[in-house]
């Protein structure tokens, strides 16, 4: 029946396209992701595949518009099943998203699900992330209202999507943002004022509870900049909820969240400093409170899948594009108390960046132009007094506890002629892997050039070399890639990243290896890859999912129209 | 299997499809909130909106070169280069000290919950649209070293 109803919505789409002047437009995007997991063996290890080696995730996404309506709809499909480790609860083909939005001059109005962030999301977030299997939408009702141009409003009330369900409980929003600079007319002055609110209200079944069951969680920011200089601040407060300790509510632990983040810099033409600091303490915010626990999933929990997150609590971090740079990431730690000596209530710390160029004709800078950066981020545990029986906690204000992970790089960017162009990072990180997820603390050195020739008018290479000095866990990596673009739609990959340190019991030197290429056409791109997957966090925005090391042949298609 | 073959029929049906710019409105750098339909809709002027991210290589490499050619295409064309940032709110601070470090002069808008991004079915970074009274006339899916030419030979023709 959900097939005769899809073949009838594309025919229709597809019929509707031809003619769309007349009556509106349709458009959509179409993405696929698919692999077949082969049997693998690494040393004395044997890594069976799935018992369904076939597994596939598709999306397909179609809105119509005509005047001021636009209506989608989001089709899922994991058939025969999601591709290894996503959230179970995305299973077989389904309608993921469905909406009808109204927008006119100063009023939009959305029905069904829709995506929305306030601020910098420490209240709120809502969107997908296909690679980690995030869809939180809400489900319900927005407006948003523009009464003047430096006036916006937004009123929202929905459920959480979770899987292709909802979750259990209601969640109300409101935001404004004020532009002063607007009404003051300021010309070389931005000032800017937003308040936000977010409520969930989630019954209980805890018989004679000590919480409410709605809690409230407020916002307010400031930006500020002022010819070169800027400056940014948010403050969030969220009101007394029990704890979760063990996954399930304390009744006799209840305690209220809050978090600080400042942002500020100065950037003038070739030259940028920024400089973020946070500090968090009890700040997750789940539709649920109680996770759902998943026994034939290894024990893992809706927490480990990010389902059902409410607000958004990325780690300030640089996001590195070598592969060795991404073996070890930070991200926020979940609130647990696994032991007295391990409380993880908060964190605090910052993150600083120079941007420079040294522009070309000069000393450094040569015929092309030198860029620099250099990034230093510090994250620490919260210090406090913590007490494991009964579960309690008074968290210093600005004491740093364990250090959690620190990461401090240096990339520089040079075109050397018009043929070829070099990149060169270096990268120091401390890993305390006891407090993060279990593990030794890790000290590691990375060092990675990349190299682009250009061939000719249309053809190029790139090679690129990596090497990781790492004191323990698996130890020293090194790593190499070559790419090769035929023109501007082909190209081929083939890279390796060798564990050759690895002195772990049972695990040994390991080459994770993988070659593949990929053809483009417009908006539309297939790419097939075959390789050997490394285990471990895969993380987009400093939110990660878990995959499990794998072997296999992958496709990906993914087109818009 | 027929889901998937009517998936692959779409798929082909649809790569010669394109569509409107949509009638969105989204953060420029100073917080202003710009309409795209209304701020860029002046007659037979071209806007080449390039979908990017501090953090991603290939879209930093495609606006550097694109930087070092924005005068020269300027001087021939009316034309006006945008680069959406794609970031969230992990990376978007890094924005504007990253676009001044690099010394490049476009205008930016701010895609933060990525509402643009989505609008235009856009899976991966980088990608660029060029935009001709309010019709997408060429889409540019991915960089590689050279492509800038490719466009710009495509940009004279329109």
């Amino acid at each position: 029946m959900k097939k005769t109803i899809l073949s009838l919505l594309i025919l229709s789409g597809l019929s509707i396209s031809a003619q769309e002047k007349k009556t509106g437009l349709l458009y959509g995007s179409f993405e696929s992701n698919s692999q077949w997991y082969l049997n693998d063996k690494i040393n004395d290890r044997e890594i069976k595949h799935p018992e369904d080696p076939f597994r596939s995730n598709n999306y397909l996404q179609l809105n119509y518009n005509y005047s001021k309506w636009t209506a989608g709809v989001q089709l899922e499909s994991y058939a025969p099943n999601a591709l290894l480790n996503y959230n179970p609860k995305y299973d077989e083909t389904n309608l993921g998203i469905y909406f009808l939005n109204y927008k006119a001059d100063k009023i939009d109005v959305t029905a069904g699900h829709f995506y929305e962030q306030f601020g910098s999301g420490l209240i709120l977030r809502t969107w997908e992330d296909r690679a980690l299997g995030i869809n939180n939408a809400l489900r319900g009702g927005r407006i948003k209202y523009n009464p003047t141009d430096y006036l916006s409003l937004t009123g929202l009330y929905g459920r959480q999507r979770t899987g292709f369900d909802v979750a259990n409980s209601d969640i109300f929003g409101f935001n404004t943002e004020l532009n002063i600079s607007s009404i003051l007319k300021l010309e070389v002055s931005d000032l800017a004022l937003g308040l936000s609110y977010v409520g969930r209200d989630e019954k209980t079944s805890i018989n004679k509870p000590k919480f409410e069951s709605l809690t409230n969680a407020f916002s307010g920011r400031v930006n500020f900049s002022h010819n070169s200089f800027y400056v940014s601040t948010e403050y969030a407060y969220k009101s007394e909820d029990a704890m979760i300790v063990n996954n399930k509510i304390d009744n006799n632990f209840i305690k209220p969240g809050n978090a600080l983040l400042i942002n500020f810099g100065y950037s003038q033409k070739n030259l940028g400093i920024d400089a973020t600091l946070r500090r968090m303490v009890n700040m997750s915010f789940y539709s649920e409170r109680e996770p759902d626990l998943y026994i034939e999933n290894g024990g893992s929990t809706s927490y480990n899948f990010n389902d059902k997150i409410v607000n958004y609590l990325p780690a300030l971090t640089k996001q590195h594009h070598f592969n060795l740079a991404n073996i070890y990431v930070y991200q926020v730690q979940k609130i647990d108390i696994p032991d007295p000596a391990i409380a993880k209530i908060g964190e605090i710390g910052g993150q600083f960046d120079v941007f420079y160029n040294f522009e070309k004709g000069t000393d450094i800078g040569g015929k092309y132009g030198t860029k620099v950066t250099v990034n230093v981020a510090n994250w620490y545990n919260l210090d406090g007094d913590y007490n494991y029986f009964p579960p309690s906690y008074d968290v210093k204000i600005l004491a740093s506890g364990k250090k959690y992970f620190s990461d401090y790089n240096i990339e520089i960017t040079k075109k050397i002629n018009d043929k070829l162009q070099g990149n060169f990072i270096y990268v120091n990180q401390y890993v305390n892997q006891k407090y993060l997820q279990g593990g030794s603390l890790v000290k590691t050195n990375i060092v990675a050039a990349d190299a682009t020739y250009k061939l000719n008018k249309t053809q190029s290479i790139r090679l690129q070399g990596e090497h990781m000095w790492a004191d323990a866990d698996k130890k020293n990596w090194a790593g190499a890639t070559l790419e090769y673009y035929v023109n501007q739609k082909l190209s081929f990959y083939v890279w390796d990243m060798y564990n050759y340190g690895n002195d772990k019991v049972g695990e040994g030197k390991v080459h994770y290896y993988n070659l593949g290429g990929s053809y483009r056409k417009g908006a539309s791109r297939v790419a097939l890859n075959y390789g050997r997957q490394r285990g471990g966090l895969v993380c987009v925005g400093g939110v990660c999912r878990f995959v499990p090391e794998s072997k296999g042949v992958s496709i990906s298609l993914s087109t818009s129209f | 299997m027929k889901f998937y073959s009517l998936f692959f029929l779409l798929f082909i049906n649809s790569v010669v499809a394109q569509s409107k710019l949509p009638n969105l409105s989204i953060s420029k750098l100073n917080n202003e909130k710009i309409n795209l339909n209304e701020t860029y809709n002046e007659t037979d002027k071209i806007y080449v909106f390039s979908f990017w991210a501090t953090w991603c290589a290939p879209c930093i490499e495609e606006l550097n070169a694109l930087n070092e050619v924005y005068d020269a295409w300027k001087k021939e064309l009316s034309l006006e280069i945008i680069a959406v940032s794609t970031d969230d709110s992990r990376t978007q601070k890094r924005v504007k000290p990253l676009l001044n470090g690099k010394g490049w002069s476009f205008d930016v808008l701010l895609d933060t919950n990525q509402d643009l991004k989505r609008a235009l079915g856009i899976i991966n970074i980088p990608y660029t649209i060029v935009v001709k009274n309010g019709e997408i006339v060429h889409i540019q899916n991915g960089f590689t070293p050279g492509a800038e030419d490719e466009l710009h030979t495509k940009l004279l023709e329109l």
